[in-house]
């Protein structure tokens, strides 16, 4: 099943969306990852040169990344100060999060109100198919509690915003609201992952420097190869995210070196003589849907608050371990070219394919569609059964493409926040 | 797991969630914060009156202290393992995990039953030579395929080498040691002259 809209429609979308939050990144031209409105890169990290140059030769590009990091300031939000601390929140915005640079301006303006510390139970419907009402349990005392609402915009991520959908279980929707097709909790899609890592003996004795930059990688690879498709046996494709540099030593940075030097002070020379030689390559590929995975309640598990958690089932194809094997021949090929040792992984797989779900790029469960018989949503992330309800998280991809999904939930939420308000000024809403 | 300025999670809680961790079959390069929580909570102890011991006896803390100055010594490039309170460190995660705190204790009751049949000394008195000696044996014996009667000793030392170098190389002294040099404050980031002509000269060798 296709997308009901083009990447035409939502092009203008992506242009506000990072115009909006800040994206570094460079015209390329390439067909996989259009071009779009960008803050200037910073430059490489020194080990991504030597990577960009062995991947050049295999013949895969290798491109300044696009990441939601300011290189400059933007909209009251300053530029990154490269402390590379990104995973444990960015204290100035520098580093997008919705947080931040959404739901903080908007309380500022005095027209939002934020409920916290509140459960989504479950959503009451009029007969006529509109929403009324959300029933929602405060966390603090544990009271049930009720909100009126004109129109409802449920985000709570693609899983989350399916267990509410089907826990609102009503006699104009016995299977859950807005859930006449059968389609809410289907077709659920990860990321598909595969991670290799290698040391490169070639970059010891670097001079060392703070390789921090702007948290994470500089560089990486867009699919490179969509006009061999057919000779490559899978659909679609992946993108490669690099790892490496000079990072902060943690829990488990040089077990390794332990394992494979002793003790005394040979490990310490072998710590000192291998920091920051490692490189990683992460492959994040597209996951074609398929009707084995899906998310469904729980028919015998609550939570502390009483509602009905979800269960899971989730399955890769052939398309998503083929892709990964790809993944693993490209990072082997990436790693010979540049002298480096690969570290073994530790199966888990035959193919090595991550555990889905673990890329938490969970998306699909409530879809967009022309067909209101095997769609949930329209092209606006609107409802088929229920006008007043949209969906504007992951749950209304057809597809998971291999880009991370928070700028195409953002660029699609703003198109179906436009729509939304025209349909209101109209008072269809 | 992170500590905002409200502290959301209790130091006491990132303490035991890494503890925890560090027995799960998961575990990887993961939570650079929670190691600094551990130190920072033996740093402060130790500031204040000494540090307490939370579950291992002052034996076995005496012995996994010299095993933390063998696995990590000083040497010209930076201190020991025991300068890190790696010993602390094993200590406080010990006490939140009591399949740890076997794992400790089943071992040092090994690793002195093994010197004593050696040397007829438990593992502290024995000399350096001694001491030594054992655990040459141990690293010999990991990196040899099937089962001898050193393999609980083998698997023990993984623990203490693993654990000790963790404690090191997360505290201040051992993440000056590789010259590990960033978070940081920049105002742009740029890769010094030296090091872009380094991996010049490597890109020509490809």
């Amino acid at each position: 099943m296709n997308w009901p809209v083009s990447y035409e429609d939502i092009a203008p979308y992506y242009d506000k969306a990072e115009a909006l939050i800040g994206v570094t990144g460079s015209h390329e031209g390439i067909r996989s990852a259009p071009d779009g409105v960008f803050l200037d890169p910073p430059p490489p990290k020194a080990h991504e040169l030597l990577i960009k140059a062995a991947s050049e030769r295999l013949g895969i590009p290798c491109i300044p990344n696009r990441r939601a990091i300011l290189t400059r300031p933007l909209n009251g939000r300053p530029a990154c100060h490269y402390c590379g601390q990104c995973g444990r929140g960015c204290r100035t915005a520098s580093n997008y999060s919705s947080s931040q640079v959404q739901i903080f301006p908007a309380m500022e303006t005095g027209r939002l109100r934020v409920i916290d510390r509140a459960m989504a139970r479950e959503i009451v419907t009029d007969g006529n198919g509109q929403v009324t009402d959300v029933i929602y349990i405060d966390t603090t005392t544990g009271q049930e509690r009720r909100l009126r609402c004109r129109v409802l915009v449920l985000a709570a991520s693609a899983c989350e915003s399916a267990r509410i959908l089907l826990n609102s279980k009503t006699s104009e929707f016995p299977n859950g609201v807005a859930n006449s097709s059968g389609v809410v909790g289907r077709f659920l899609m990860d990321t598909v992952g595969y991670g290799l890592s290698a040391r490169l003996p070639s970059l010891e004795r670097m001079p060392r420097y703070n390789s921090d930059g702007a948290g994470g990688a500089h560089l990486y690879m867009p699919w490179w190869d969509w006009d061999r498709q057919q000779a490559l046996g899978f659909p679609r494709g992946y993108h490669i995210e690099i790892g490496g540099g000079y990072r902060m030593p943690g829990i488990g940075s040089f077990a390794g070196v332990a394992r494979e030097s002793g003790y005394g002070v040979d490990l310490k020379r072998r710590a000192r003589r291998e920091f920051g030689t490692t490189v990683s390559f992460e492959g994040r590929g597209e996951m074609i849907p398929n009707n084995a995975s899906y998310c469904e309640i729980d028919p015998d598990t609550v939570d502390r608050w009483g509602i009905p958690v979800l269960r899971f089932r989730f399955q890769w194809s052939d398309y998503e371990r083929d892709q990964a094997r790809h993944m693993a021949e490209t990072f082997r090929a990436l790693i010979g070219t540049m002298g480096g040792v690969v570290r073994e992984p530790s199966a888990r797989d035959a193919s090595g394919i991550s555990v889905g779900g673990s890329i938490i790029h969970e998306v699909g469960t409530a879809r967009m569609g022309k067909d209101p018989r095997n769609s949930v949503l329209n092209g606006f992330c609107q409802a088929h059964d229920v006008p007043n309800l949209f969906v504007c998280d992951g749950a209304s991809f057809v597809g998971n493409p291999d880009k991370n999904p928070t700028l195409t939930i953002n660029a699609l939420a703003w198109r179906a926040s436009e729509y939304m308000a025209e349909e209101m000024r109209r008072g269809n809403l | 797991m992170t500590l905002a300025d409200g502290a959301l999670v209790s130091r006491r809680a990132v303490l035991k969630q890494l503890a925890l961790a560090v027995t799960s079959a998961s575990s990887g390069v993961f939570n650079l914060e929670a190691a600094r929580v551990v130190h920072a909570l033996a740093r402060e102890e130790r500031q204040t009156g000494g540090y307490e011991l939370k579950v291992l006896t002052s034996s076995e803390f005496a012995t996994v202290s010299r095993l933390a100055e063998l696995i990590v010594p000083a040497d010209a490039g930076g201190g020991s393992g025991v300068d890190a309170g790696a010993a602390e460190f094993i200590d406080l995660l010990c006490s939140q995990n009591d399949v740890l705190v076997d794992i400790y204790q089943r071992g040092l009751r090994w690793l002195d039953a093994m010197m004593r049949r050696r040397t007829g000394t438990r593992f502290l008195d024995a000399s350096e030579v001694d001491q030594t000696e054992l655990l040459d044996a141990l690293v010999e014996a990991g990196r040899s395929v099937g089962a001898s009667e050193l393999t609980a000793g083998v698997e023990f030392f993984d623990w203490v080498r693993r654990m000790t170098v963790d404690a090191y190389y997360t505290s201040p002294i051992g993440m000056a040691d590789p010259q590990y040099q960033g978070n940081a404050v920049l105002t742009r980031f740029e890769v010094p002259q030296e090091a872009l002509r380094f991996v010049a000269r490597r890109i020509e060798e490809l």
